[in-house]
């Protein structure tokens, strides 16, 4: 391509992704806006005055912060808990030989084509059953196993030399050392790529926590905001104000791990969309 | 069948570091074999199950275990506190006379007919656009990424703003002369709108996996093709979708999953509104669970939703032998 094309193609890209990004940029100057210029008969991004202040009505308003510390919790639980089991599994499969191996596996890899968030009454009902219901354990359980951060981890073990195990074990160590002491910290690249999209995972996370949270005090970000749009007479200002400190951290995380998200998701290694 | 396709599928997968590996489980590329006899650590043979037991009583408790059950339910007219009684097929017999139902029946197959083949045709076309050379690439795919990866909750209520009737979209036509579109308030409008969302929320996820399938075509195929003299087109047709084909594969058939599953959007935006125009089966699903108490009922149009889902998946996996290529 002559630099001519490339400046043209550059800009019409660029163009794009300004249009593609509008409805965020709107999204954090509409937080900034007094109430009742959010609908203007001209679309300006200013209004007459800037109110940072809307950020902190929404944080008491609708009790953001709360909100935020229960997504926060929910979130880090989960990531720890996912990257525990995920790592076990994935080193049973990459790394040991066990009658049966293969049948687990198979098990492991049909239930990908499995569309989870139809089992969702059954999955109420047994939480019901044992009275969990509206709890954070039945929040957070039913999350923690999806094979996909098995299968990631399992095809960076895979990829471990099997020499340094056969050291460590002439060293007299035991599995679980060589598991712990060997294997997890080769694969703490994958581990991480995994922690954070278990993180973004529950953060982002919709159905579940709107059928098994009811008190409000439990609820996480999505449920605040989803409450908080069906209302009415919507205080659009502070959805936004809302909105926008729920995606920040998002646009922050990707903006850090972009090469080992994408080269993540180009793995396959969480589905599609 | 569904697991054989699928391990070929996985064997198939696009991007060059991770997936060197190949399909068979515990095989490793460039190592014989007998390695694995000889049991790398000594220890009992059923060391491994301890290991995998966490995972895998996880996998049958919360996922393998309540679909089985969700079958089950569907023939039962369970409800939260007046137990459970089976009542034979009369659920499923109601189903298909529940006009509602079979409105979201169409409204979800609308939807993912629209969706899915827009989304992976952006995703594709995306991908490919972002192969040029274009300044600071990086970061627009980042861009785009980011709705993919916000929660979607967010994303929507953003677009419930831009969409109501005096809202940013609506004033930004007017001021070129067209105008007010009933974005939300009609029906059509309203769907479009939904798989609109989608669409923008979404594509760049697609858009990535697609990417890397494009990455991993060998640089020598493609110069090859250019001596040949095969043109922009043809090369797209006969080299570039071939070889992404595995990628496209596991994407759409994952993409179809997902969009016969859509909720979120519907209830943010629209809340299925309005009259129903963008009642999804999930949607429906969920009121008549846990707003009307019916979850007998809501379980048998969860195992239609389950056959629907399980039909397009293994006529997938049926068709890629037809336009499929692995190496």
């Amino acid at each position: 391509m002559r630099p001519v094309g490339i400046a043209a193609n550059s800009t019409v890209a660029w163009a794009f992704a300004v249009v593609f990004s509008f409805p965020l940029i709107w999204t954090f100057f509409t937080a900034l806006k007094p109430a009742d210029e959010v609908f203007g008969t001209h679309i300006s991004f200013i209004g007459s005055k800037v109110l940072w202040s809307n950020f902190v009505d929404a944080w008491t308003q609708v009790d953001f912060g709360r909100l935020l510390l229960n997504s926060l919790l929910v979130a880090a639980i989960s990531t720890v808990l996912t990257l525990v089991v995920a790592s076990l599994t994935a080193f049973a499969f990459a790394r040991l030989r066990f009658p049966g191996r293969n049948a687990v596996f198979l098990l492991f890899v049909i239930t990908l084509t499995l569309p989870s968030e139809v089992a969702v009454v059954p999955l109420f009902l047994g939480f019901d059953q044992v009275r969990l219901t509206d709890t954070w354990v039945a929040l957070i359980l039913p999350g923690l196993f999806g094979a996909f951060g098995a299968f990631l981890l399992r095809q960076f073990m895979l990829q471990i030399p099997g020499e340094l195990e056969e050291a460590a074990r002439l060293d007299g160590a035991s599995t679980w050392r060589i598991f712990t002491g060997v294997i997890i910290p080769l694969v703490r690249p994958a581990l991480s790529v995994l922690a954070i999209f278990a993180f973004l995972g529950s953060w982002n996370s919709f159905l579940w926590p709107l059928i098994i949270l009811n008190s409000s005090d439990k609820w996480t970000i999505p449920i605040g905001i989803a409450g908080f749009t069906t209302q009415t007479g919507t205080q659009w200002q502070l959805l936004m104000a809302a909105c926008v400190m729920t995606i920040a951290p998002v646009v922050i995380v990707i903006a850090f791990a972009q090469r080992q998200l994408v080269a993540a998701i180009g793995a396959g290694a969480f589905g599609g969309r | 069948m569904t697991s054989a396709g699928l391990d070929r599928a996985k064997a198939g997968l696009p991007g060059r570091p991770l997936s060197q590996s190949g399909s068979r489980p515990g095989g490793r590329p460039g190592t014989p074999r007998g390695w694995l006899r000889r049991r790398p650590f000594g220890g009992p043979r059923w060391v491994g199950w301890v290991f995998v037991l966490p995972g895998l009583i996880g996998l049958a408790v919360f996922i393998v275990i309540p679909q089985v059950a969700s079958l089950i339910l569907g023939f039962s007219n369970s409800t939260l506190l007046g137990g459970t009684q089976f009542t034979g097929t009369e659920n499923f017999v109601r189903l298909f006379r529940d006009p509602q139902f079979l409105n979201s029946v169409l409204v979800t197959a609308i939807f993912v007919l629209v969706y899915v083949p827009a989304n992976i045709a952006i995703s594709m076309a995306m991908a490919l656009w972002l192969k040029t050379r274009i300044a600071g690439r990086n970061w627009l795919r980042v861009i785009f990424l980011i709705p993919a990866l916000s929660p979607m909750v967010a994303n929507a209520a953003v677009f419930r703003l831009l969409f109501q009737k005096d809202g940013a979209v609506n004033e930004g036509l007017a001021a070129i002369g067209i105008g007010p579109v009933p974005w939300l308030s009609d029906g059509n409008w309203a769907l479009a709108t939904v798989i609109g969302v989608s669409l923008w929320q979404s594509f760049g996820y697609n858009m990535i996996v697609l990417g890397a399938g494009i990455d991993s075509i060998s640089p020598d195929v493609i110069a090859a093709s250019r001596i040949d003299g095969a043109g922009r087109f043809r090369r797209f047709f006969s080299i570039t979708l071939p070889l992404v084909s595995p990628a496209l594969f596991f994407t759409t058939v994952l993409t179809v999953i997902g969009a016969w599953q859509t909720f979120a959007q519907a209830y943010v935006i629209t809340g299925g509104g309005p009259g129903n125009s963008t009642m999804t089966i999930m949607l429906y699903l969920y009121q008549t669970a846990f707003t009307n108490n019916q979850l007998g009922y809501a379980s048998a149009i969860a195992t239609v939703l389950f056959v629907i889902i399980a039909i397009f998946t293994l006529f997938q996996l049926w068709g890629q032998r037809k336009w499929v290529h692995y190496d």
